[in-house]
């Protein structure tokens, strides 16, 4: 089939192939349905930079993209693509601004009827804690430049020196919360002012904190592996690295535009602007990302410190009866080194996941030991008024997709279509007869973030679950909301 | 001095297209964009002024550049740029360089930030000049 001029081959049911054809140097494959291309991709540029991003030197066997694709700048969203580590490039373009923006999923002993009853209380007293919405600050005291530099270069385990967290938390978060070769020297001191004030703060957007039921349990075993059941109260948090992390975004774009002159590379697209990996530009953007990589964790990390304080404070339990724990935290926009196999030998490649989650299998010493007999948690948020899911990796993921599956619903309206159906409807009021609280700094954001305006979910996760990148394991549904 | 704005429907950002007589309205153009993106206040008289000197190698290298300037004084400085009072744009062969006058507020209580601005993108961005009329796209990821 032809979509907006770009030639799509159906290799299976939910898995299209775009031709190597021109300047790419390898083929680019999506893994969605047909109805899906119809109704999403349409009018979307989405297919043509998955093009666009094959022609990437050095990109090894396929550019990705993931069911939830959509437009973004340089890479799609959804978009993965690795590079040969010693002849290949780094792009910012497949990171994204919000570097290492990710979602992280505790669990609690309540259950749903116990929780129901102080809903509103703890909603409100969630929404005065975590700061939230346009250049939320102050959850915690102002950083010093010298604290900060400690935070960009331990990650999550900052938190936890500072009593914000626990040796646990850390094991059970990707790459235990810290990139090890994060240089906060490559970070500029422009990043460093954005940030200083923003650790433990939500932001805006479709940044959110959710309480959720576990509605639905597919897969009891690894379920409970997990430590989750039917009626539990979950809680999940989506935001990244802030101000800090536009900031290196920006920095490195600028260099990475000058590189890609000087390396004489002929891309498509300014946002695929990129530098060797060995290059001294290629690694010292690597250094300052996962710089500001360790910054996001550190901010979901003090998060979720300050939920469970509230949890705790509203329904006066200890930290043994509460059992608030993580069940684990992902990143979906960040590049990584990692050994995969292509052409049959296993080789150090660049992994980009730009609105994509890592989703590795059992066995693997990447994820914690208490996880190796089922894969890795992969967790993908849906809209505030419907589902979200939790999925496990699958070796499949390994053969086919770098380890990579989805991470999201995707807009489905623009924000100014979003905010003209709203128009005349009290939105509060109608998620409130779903049994749905939601607190916002103001209407506008409840609005835009509307469930209409996002696609629906199960259809993303399923087209992962139907070709064995991922698993379902488990169906969360919201009761209380937070956004910006 | 003419200089259009007209915001276009974007799935997940905001998008805009721009027209001006000249390049230096294109950019006021671009920061009068920028703030009806990020505010609906109405600013009124202004006695705070800030000089600034931005360099580029390229028209759209400049106007990002240009742009993240401003969003980093919203962002960081708390300071809302509400015009342009002067602008000049010189360029050599390798480069450009903008000089300009802003003028602005403080951020108060009487000012209601609608969006957090990431960053200033190149997507769709190409300044091109037609019958001496110049235009572009920018998207502002938010």
């Amino acid at each position: 089939m032809n979509v907006g001029g770009i030639e799509l081959l159906k290799l299976r049911e939910n898995l299209w192939e775009i031709p190597k054809t021109g300047k790419m140097n390898v083929p680019g494959r999506i893994y969605i349905s047909h109805r899906m291309i119809e109704k999403n991709l349409s009018n979307d540029e989405a297919l043509k930079q998955v093009a666009n991003v094959a022609q990437l030197p050095g990109i090894q066997r396929y550019s990705l993209a993931m069911p939830d694709i959509h437009w973004g700048y340089g890479f799609p969203i959804g978009g993965v693509a690795a590079t040969d580590s010693d002849n290949g490039v780094i792009s910012p373009g497949g990171v994204g601004y919000d570097i290492n923006c990710g979602v992280r999923l505790a669990t609690t002993n309540l259950e749903y009827n116990s929780v129901q009853k102080r809903i509103d209380k703890l909603v409100n007293k969630l929404f005065s804690t975590v700061p939230t919405g346009v250049g939320a600050k102050g959850a915690i005291k102002k950083l010093s430049t010298t604290d900060l530099k400690k935070v960009l270069s331990q990650g999550s385990s900052w938190a936890v020196e500072h009593n914000l967290g626990s040796a646990e938390d850390v094991s059970f978060t990707e790459e235990s919360g810290t990139l090890k070769n994060a240089d906060p020297s490559l970070v500029s001191d422009r990043a460093y002012e954005r940030g200083a004030d923003q650790v433990g703060t939500l932001g805006s957007g479709n940044h959110f904190l959710e309480i959720d039921v576990v509605e639905e349990i597919y897969d009891a075993e690894t379920a409970e592996i997990f430590g989750m059941f039917k009626g539990q109260i979950a809680v999940q948090i989506h935001t990244g690295s802030r101000g800090l992390g536009y900031q290196v975004c920006d920095d490195y774009l600028k260099i990475l535009l000058k590189a890609s002159n000087k390396y004489a590379f002929d891309l498509p697209d300014k946002q695929l602007a990129c530098a060797p990996i060995k290059s001294q530009e290629g690694q010292d953007y690597l250094s300052a990302m996962q710089a500001a990589a360790n910054f996001a964790w550190n901010n979901r990390q003090v998060i979720m410190h300050l939920a469970k304080k509230v949890f705790k404070d509203t329904f006066k339990q200890s930290d043994s009866e509460l059992d608030f724990k993580l069940v684990y935290d992902v990143c979906h926009n960040i590049a990584k080194i990692e050994k995969h196999k292509v052409n049959g030998n296993y080789k150090e490649v660049c992994v980009h996941r730009k609105g994509a989650t890592r989703a590795f299998p059992p066995n693997s010493k990447m994820i914690p030991e208490k996880y190796r007999t089922v894969g890795q948690p992969v967790l993908i948020p849906g809209d505030m008024g419907r589902y979200s899911f939790v999925a496990v990796g699958t070796e499949k993921a390994m053969e086919e997709t770098f380890g990579s599956s989805c991470h999201g619903a995707g807009r489905n309206l623009s924000r100014k279509k979003a905010l003209k159906n709203a128009k005349g409807k009290n939105l509060v009021e109608e998620l409130k007869q779903k049994g749905i609280v939601v607190q916002a700094k103001g209407y506008r954001t409840i609005a835009e973030e509307m469930p209409g305006a996002y696609k629906d979910v199960s259809e993303v996760v399923d087209v992962m679950h139907n070709e064995g990148i991922t698993k379902k394991v488990a169906k969360l549904r919201p009761i209380g909301v937070i956004k910006g | 001095m003419t200089r259009n704005i007209k915001f276009v429907d974007h799935i997940a950002d905001i998008a805009v297209d721009l027209e001006a007589d000249s390049l230096e309205e294109l950019f006021k153009a671009a920061s009068e964009a920028y703030k009806i993106s990020v505010t609906d206040f109405d600013c009124h008289n202004l006695s705070d002024f800030m000089e600034i000197e931005i360099t580029g190698n390229s028209k759209e290298e400049l106007l990002v550049n240009f742009l993240n300037e401003i969003n980093f004084f919203l962002t960081t400085k708390e300071w809302l740029c509400c015009s342009i009072e002067s602008i000049k744009i010189i360029s050599d062969e390798n480069s450009l360089e903008l000089s300009a006058e802003l003028s602005g507020v403080k951020l108060n209580s009487e000012i209601e930030l609608k969006q957090e601005i990431k960053s200033v993108t190149y997507h769709q961005m190409m300044i091109e000049e037609k019958n001496k009329f110049y235009t572009t796209r920018i998207v502002f990821d938010i």
